[in-house]
């Protein structure tokens, strides 16, 4: 490029400040949303990482079972747990300066209100207290260590949030309510309330192997080692491992710290920074589309400039170059204000996920190298390529344009080509029936959500042929309510079909992806509200509320405490459980079958659920359907202590219940179990009992458990859909800025229409519209070009909202909802926003100077 | 006020208008102190060299732009004392304009131009009254076109019919003929005049063109923003010849 070009565009770039504030704006918003996405991953992944360090900080080599339990939908895996013996030979070994079993088990403790403290996210942890200083990460800070049985240290942070002090008696659900006097508190190294925001509970060695091992005695979750002073950690593991019994194994502290970070990066973080992308990736596809129709208005209102360039000599290739360098120029710009308003992002995610219950580690900022130059890099190229093809055409501007009138917002431009029509046709006819395909044959996500790109390629290909017809059919009642200003209004808006277009496609993909989310989110909370009323048969539910890693569930006492109340027909408890079956980690319902199906409706039971015994599996059918298992047929069951062994097939059920794929009976359980609790007991009352007076009774029975939840089922069916609305709340929070940037892109593309419409708009203020017609006049523009954009996108978004519902529901037993209010909703507020979108334009508009407007040159 | 008042009365007037374009030493004096009447029934033209005042003058007297000091009348109301929506309303409901160029509004028809005034005012236009007005502009088998299917003429002759259309105290138009081949001009020209004529109308009409002067019944002479002259039924070789006569004596 010449000097001479850059110089031209700088200086248009200077002339045109507010033309391009909207692309400099949308950019920018994008921009900081990637960057903050990325800097919040470095930094969690940073947090957590220092957290865990810390944590095994002294420890040099972790002794522990080989074996990893894993099934889809469980956070983390299962270890067995070894044999505490294990530790005094250990102690032999020569480089070993100390060798301490160490038990870990879920425990919640209850504050001085009654109330479990924690349980949403974040872990809640008990075990026992290491008595060598090093290997434990915890310092008391006040108090002594636990000596006798029922004393225990509690983390800084959970009695500060219980109320806890030295000396207070509480009780810790582990989930059996057990009794604990407070005799310490302690911190997390030297100085923090607690690893994080999770609580710790930690009891003498025998108390811990009593309540949080299956048999009770002899067993603990690892053995923590030291080394003594000039072994490396590399070092003393090769020396400890061959000593150790096969299925146990040595690894350094290092390597378990770096295992903990990567397993919770791979799962948690991952997921949720892939999330995060996924939304700045689609306020980025919308900004596209704003920039690209600036710069083609741009473009389009400069013609005579650039006719009299290429006049007087520039090259196509100059004028090309001058359009691109300002796009550049503006991309980098806003990419680097993006990059600084990014790291105010990630510091508000944190927050906001914070309050909506998501605690995350504290910790400083991480800014890597990537997080700064990937934004900086996608930022300008979103703005280079979005303004590629309007450079193009400013290239090819023929010199003679310098001599016509520049008419510049001629409909006859915007006339959808043949190509269009046939590219979208294509698209659209190819994809829409693939989605279905996959929707209801298959059924297949893949093969759905091409069908669905395709239909939103076409969708947005076809844009300009259906925005004059739709603007004129929704613009319908605009002249009856507005008389020549609403007439104005809708031609205005149909008058460059491929500019609102355009305009109104950034809008259309934000709305289509809000529905989408509404139409899936209704759906399964319909499904969720289905599968309850129609497997639920019980009065009430004991639940806790908990979610994540926290919590330890119910007492697996409480279905029997329950059921010997006169008021109590019958009682079921449902735990949770992780075993291999022919060799894949499955999740298991832990239960009492036969008392189970008076309870919840199993459907049609082939088989019998009262005899699977000890050596019996009950499987749904659509589980044993893809797996080509038959009723009576064995498989192997692993269980997470190392045990297997084969187990039959004695019943199938009907899938999509409460109850999962897999139900085995406690007692085949119990032998292998690390922590016995269930997740949820139904109750069913007596006929002719009340159903307050039935709650009442349970209420009060479930005083010694630590008070969980009890619910009726339409509560039950509630809360169990309550988790679906806090994550659209974070989806609808995280799509607003892709909203917002469809909205400037509005804004801003009526804000350049009104620039080339002077004259016009002078000549109707000189025949005699007032300023409030023509605000009218702009503003009924903005929200019909919003309407097109938001019927189109609730339209697209409920289709592919139903196609994605079907294609996920793979057993069949899933329900399709959409929900009429939360549509409504999204297409005032989209009518709204357009109005809101107006505001600017048309104050503009109707500031406009009258004489200035039709002067004559 | 009665048809009576408007035919035999003022339709405009300014008194001792005095318009002033920046300040200080920039300081451009448009105006400096006209006074002038533009009876109703009666067709005026304003001439004068470019910088002389006469599009200032025309713009103030329609309420376009504003006095620096002296007033400006339309009928029996005093622009001054108006703020931007009466006067808007005004200009609506009393004056029609013909300008230079960039008269038609692109996206509507032309019977929607011709009706734009009254639609914005919401008030029913008179039929009868509409279609003798399109009779005489000749559009009657182009009322559903767009304004870029038409010729410049044609289009001129549209923008006429719209200034009339709502029977106004007085037509305000600026340079009508700027645009036109002189046949074309010819056309708009005598449909202004006719305008007068048969329905009685008031025009004051902006032109440097001493063609366009000649269907006037009254010329005016602006120089440096003073009226300098007027000459009764001008024709186009005495304009010419006055016109000439100014050039001699500035220089």
């Amino acid at each position: 490029m010449t000097s001479v070009t850059f110089r031209l565009s700088l200086r248009s770039l200077r002339a045109h400040k507010r033309r391009l504030a909207g692309t400099l704006l949308s950019i920018l918003l994008g921009v900081s949303f990637l960057t903050g996405t990325m800097v919040l991953g470095d930094t969690l992944r940073a947090n957590f990482d220092t957290l865990f360090a810390d944590a095994n900080a002294g420890t040099d080599v972790v002794v522990r079972s080989a074996d990893v339990l894993d099934s889809p939908g469980s956070a983390g895996g299962v270890r067995a747990p070894v044999d505490v013996a294990l530790a005094d030979r250990l102690r032999t070994i020569p480089g070993v300066a100390a060798a301490e079993p160490s038990v870990q088990g879920a425990g919640q403790l209850v504050g001085s209100d009654g109330k479990p403290i924690g349980g949403q996210g974040p872990p809640t942890l008990a075990g026992n207290w290491l008595t060598d200083g090093r290997l434990n990460p915890y310092r008391l800070a006040e108090g002594r260590a636990p000596a006798a049985p029922g004393e225990v240290v509690i983390n800084r942070g959970a009695a500060k949030t219980g109320g806890l002090y030295v000396g207070s008696t509480t009780v810790l659900r582990t989930p059996d309510p057990v009794p604990v006097t407070v005799v310490g508190i302690a911190t997390f190294g030297a100085n923090a309330d607690g690893m994080g925001p999770s609580t710790f509970t930690a009891m003498t060695f025998t108390d811990a192997e009593h309540h949080l091992t299956p048999k009770g005695a002899g067993q603990a979750s690892s053995i923590q080692v030291r080394a003594a002073g000039g072994i490396s950690q590399r070092e003393l593991a090769d020396r400890i491992g061959p000593q150790l019994p096969s299925g146990v194994q040595a690894v350094t502290g290092a390597a378990a710290t770096q295992e903990s970070t990567q397993q919770l990066s791979g799962r948690f973080l991952s997921m949720f920074t892939t999330l995060l992308l996924v939304f700045a990736g689609i306020a980025l596809l919308v900004a596209t589309f704003t920039i690209h129709n600036t710069f083609a208005i741009v473009v389009a209102q400069r013609t005579r400039e650039n006719a009299l360039l290429r006049a007087l000599g520039a090259v196509r290739g100059q004028v090309l170059g001058a359009t691109l360098a300002e796009a550049s120029a503006v991309g980098l710009l806003a990419s680097l204000g993006g990059l600084l308003g990014g790291i105010g992002v990630a510091a508000g995610l944190k927050a906001l996920f914070s309050t909506l219950g998501f605690a995350l580690p504290t910790g400083g900022m991480v800014i890597s190298a990537a997080a700064v130059l990937l934004p900086l890099l996608v930022g300008t190229l979103v703005a280079v390529g979005s303004a590629l093809l309007p450079a193009l055409r400013a290239g090819r501007t023929a010199p003679l344009a310098a001599l016509r009138e520049a008419g510049v917002d001629r409909a006859a431009q915007g006339r959808a080509g043949a190509v269009r029509v046939v590219l979208g046709g294509v698209l659209l006819a190819g994809g829409a029936p693939v989605a279905v395909l996959g929707a209801t044959d298959g059924p297949s996500v893949l093969l759905t959500a091409g069908g669905a790109l395709a239909v939103l390629a076409g969708t947005v290909v076809l844009g300009p042929v259906a925005a004059a017809l739709a603007v004129r059919v929704l613009g319908a009642p605009l002249p009856g309510l507005r008389g020549v200003s609403g007439v104005l209004a809708r031609r205005n808006a149909a008058r460059n079909p491929r500019r609102t277009a355009a305009t109104a496609s950034a809008l259309m993909i934000g709305v289509a992806v809000v529905t989408l989310f509404t139409v899936f989110g209704a759906s399964i909370k319909a499904t969720l509200d289905d599968t309850v009323s129609k497997s639920f048969a019980g009065d009430l539910a004991v639940t806790t509320a908990s979610f994540g890693a926290g919590g330890s569930g119910i007492s697996p006492k409480v279905a029997d405490a329950l059921a010997a109340l006169p008021e109590v027909r019958q009682t079921v408890g449902l735990g949770r459980g992780v075993a291999r079956i022919d060799g894949h980690g499955r999740t298991l319902d832990v239960t009492d079958p036969a008392r189970l199906s008076g309870i919840v409706d199993l459907g049609r039971v082939d088989g019998s659920l009262d005899a699977l015994g000890t050596d019996g599996l009950a499987v749904s059918r659509s589980e044993a359907q893809q797996n080509g298992w038959k009723l009576g047929q064995s498989v192997t069951v692993g269980f997470t202590d190392g045990a297997s062994g084969p187990f039959t097939i004695r019943a199938l059920y009907e899938g999509g219940t409460l109850a999962g794929d897999y139900l085995i009976t406690r007692q085949a359980w119990a032998p292998h179990r690390v922590q016995d609790a269930d997740t949820m007991v139904a109750v069913g009352l007596r006929g002719g009992v009340p159903l307050s007076v039935g709650k009442a009774a349970v209420t009060k029975a479930l005083l010694p458990f630590g008070s969980p939840q009890v619910q009726d089922r339409a509560e039950y069916a509630k809360t169990a859909a309550s988790g679906v609305d806090t994550m659209l709340s974070v989806v609808y929070a995280l799509l607003a800025l892709a909203v917002l940037i469809a909205l400037l892109g509005i804004a801003n593309t009526l804000t350049l229409a009104v620039h080339e419409r002077t004259r016009e708009l002078g000549l109707l203020r000189a025949v005699g519209q007032t300023r409030g017609q023509l605000r009218g006049m702009v503003r009924w523009e903005s929200v019909l070009v919003a309407a097109f954009g938001t019927v189109g996108g609730l339209g697209l978004g409920a289709f592919l909202g139903w196609a994605l519902v079907e294609a996920s529901d793979s057993a069949g037993t899933g329900s399709f909802a959409i929900p009429p209010e939360q549509l409504v909703v999204v297409l005032l507020a989209g009518l709204l926003a357009g109005a809101v979108a107006g505001l600017r334009p048309a104050g503009r508009a109707a500031r406009l100077d009258v004489l200035r407007a039709i002067a004559t040159d | 006020m009665t048809t009576l008042d408007v035919v035999r009365g003022t339709a405009a007037r300014v008194a001792d208008a005095v318009k002033i374009y920046g300040v200080g030493g920039t300081e451009v004096r448009a105006l400096d102190h006209v006074t002038v009447e533009f009876p109703a029934g009666r067709f005026t033209a304003i001439m004068g060299p470019s910088g002389s005042g006469k599009s200032t003058l025309m713009h103030c007297a329609a309420g376009l732009d504003t006095l620096t000091a002296g007033s400006a009348w339309i009928g029996d109301a005093e622009l001054g004392s108006l703020n931007d929506r009466r006067l808007t309303l005004l200009r609506r409901e009393r004056i029609g304009f013909v300008f230079q160029a960039f008269n038609l509004v692109p996206t509507l028809t032309v019977r929607e131009n011709i009706t734009l005034p009254l639609d914005l005012a919401g008030a029913a236009p008179d039929q009868a009254w509409l279609e003798s007005l399109i009779e005489v502009v000749g559009l009657g088998d182009r009322l559903q076109h767009r304004p870029s299917e038409l010729s410049g003429g044609q289009q001129q002759r549209v923008a006429v019919a719209r200034a009339l259309a709502g029977r106004p105290q007085v037509v305000f138009a600026d340079e009508p003929t700027g645009n036109l081949d002189s046949r074309t001009g010819t056309e708009v020209l005598g449909l202004l005049r006719r305008a007068v004529d048969e329905m009685g109308q008031a025009v004051v009409m902006v032109t440097h063109d001493p063609t366009a002067a000649g269907f006037a019944d009254e010329a005016l002479f602006l120089a440096d923003g003073r009226l300098v002259d007027r000459m009764e039924r001008p024709t186009a070789a005495s304009v010419l010849d006055r016109m000439k006569a100014f050039e001699r004596r500035r220089s």
